[in-house]
């Protein structure tokens, strides 16, 4: 992951993201912000969700929008099915796509085994406790901002690459009746079309909370050089600092 | 490992292309009437295309037990066409609705609702996947779409679409490799009793892999066509003229 470069000013660079992470990266920022919008668009032109096989207006939820304030109208007025079906449909594509060439080619690098596969020895409850701690220090100590994945970085990293991305996919394709009646193992597998349609909403959720704690981690990383370091692959270390 | 992988996902992958092209799959199969421009165009093409590789040898969609019906069965859109011939027809009972089935067949011929229910009728209990998310099931009974056209001779060799008009003003198609589809039946019956208003009466479409904006209702006649250019703005339907994808599968 990370060679050394020249030295300049009072630090040095350190060659952190492969071309390949870096524009995977910004397409999978622009696919997965038009898969949220247009997904809170196809949502809300019906805000309620169901459990099983069956669910309609009427059916018992377990969501209704309009418990939350918002109803059914008002709802229906901000969403737009058919822009949303459309982009939606459309960036699944550009996010799928570029999830495979990112997987394929960082599992053929050797990046995932090298870099985010967590090590046996990181893996036992004191080293994570520890960590965890230290990583909950506030101010920060300086020296864990450094170039190496953590521990609890790497198992949220292998996690949303392999777990959930994997889940949001299938819980999606489940609700095609094209992919379904070709596929039916999609319905059991999460017991109903309208249970995936619930989990692929409570996903949505998570991916978002997933994003806001990314986005503070840059902050406190410092985000000026952290998100230089995306665009240009290369990351500051200032002097004194391993 | 990498080149392992590659490979056997390349061996498997031969023999379902070649199937595809034994098979004599038209162009059609995979690709909408009407391509749209840009990003959202290449992926209607890659959806379409993926939806039917899977399709290929025409599976059905899932039948559920009698225990699942949704009762009762949800109503959506148009309930009650405030067409005035459809109004005359549904106060007659129907007795009085005719089907003109013409366009690319043999013989065009014009059904009443006894001669479509004289066909060979087929039941399946099957998930209405509507496209703005709810899915119910029901029980739907009518003639397969193939044996209708069959009374009219069968659709000729230049047939592509058959394009549906009806009574709420609406008009959609589906192609020949829907047509062939042994669930796509023109249903007159939900639940065991006569269709009801607000499902469509007296007849409606059932395309059940594909979501309910395909399953137009209360229809009025039927053309087996090669073009659809010449309908709306051509686009195959109401909806996809509207910008909704003309392929309903997700």
């Amino acid at each position: 992951m990370t060679s050394e470069g020249q030295r300049s000013g009072g630090g040095r660079w350190l060659r952190l993201h492969s071309p390949n992470v870096r524009v995977c990266h910004w397409i999978n920022v622009i696919a997965c912000v038009y898969l949220f919008l247009s997904g809170v668009h196809i949502f809300l032109d019906f805000p309620e969700l169901y459990w099983g096989h069956t669910g309609y207006q009427g059916h018992p939820a377990i969501f209704k929008l309009s418990d939350w304030g918002l109803s059914w109208d008002e709802a229906g007025v901000l969403g737009n099915r058919m822009w949303g079906r459309n982009y939606h449909f459309t960036f699944a594509w550009v996010f799928l796509i570029n999830g495979l060439v990112y997987a394929g080619w960082n599992l053929a690098r050797g990046h995932f085994r090298r870099n985010m596969l967590p090590r046996r020895t990181e893996l036992t409850r004191r080293h994570l406790w520890a960590e965890l701690c230290e990583h909950l220090r506030w101010p920060r100590r300086t020296h864990e901002s450094t170039h190496r994945y953590g521990t609890l970085q790497k198992l949220s990293y292998m996690l949303l690459i392999f777990v959930y991305v994997p889940l949001m996919v299938l819980t999606g394709i489940a609700q095609s009746p094209g992919i379904t009646a070709a596929v039916p193992q999609l319905l059991d597998m999460f017991g109903g079309r309208q249970t995936a349609r619930s989990l692929h909403t409570f996903g949505t959720v998570l991916l978002v909370l997933f994003v806001v704690v990314h986005l503070l981690e840059v902050a406190a990383a410092g985000v000026v050089n952290r998100v230089r370091s995306m665009f240009t692959g290369n990351l500051r270390v200032p002097e004194g600092e391993s | 490992m990498s080149q392992r992988i590659s490979r056997r996902v390349l061996l498997g992958g031969i023999p379902g292309l070649g199937g595809l092209l034994l098979t004599g799959c038209s162009r059609d199969m995979f690709v909408p009437p009407q391509v749209r421009g840009g990003l959202v165009g290449a992926a209607d093409m890659l959806t379409m295309g993926t939806n039917r590789f899977l399709q290929r040898d025409q599976p059905l969609a899932r039948e559920y037990q009698r225990s699942d019906i949704s009762h009762p069965f949800p109503t959506w859109a148009q309930t009650n066409p405030p067409d005035e011939e459809y109004q005359r027809l549904r106060r007659g009972g129907f007795t009085e609705w005719r089907l003109p089935v013409s366009g690319l067949v043999e013989r065009p011929v014009t059904l009443s609702l006894d001669d479509i229910k004289r066909l060979p009728a087929r039941t399946q209990i099957t998930a209405h996947v509507c496209e703005q998310g709810w899915s119910a099931i029901g029980e739907w009974t009518g003639p397969q779409l193939q044996r209708v056209l069959e009374e009219a001779g069968g659709a000729g060799p230049s047939a592509r679409y058959v394009v549906f008009h009806t009574y709420d003003g609406w008009y959609e198609s589906i192609d020949m490799f829907e047509v062939a589809h042994p669930q796509t039946i023109l249903a007159y019956r939900l639940n065991g009793e006569e269709l009801p208003m607000g499902n469509g009466a007296p007849l409606r479409l059932r395309v059940e892999r594909q979501c309910g904006y395909k399953n137009v209702k209360f229809l009025k006649s039927i053309e087996v066509v090669d073009s659809v250019a010449g309908y709306g703005k051509g686009a195959g339907g109401i909806s996809a003229d509207y910008g909704f994808h003309w392929f309903a599968g997700v």
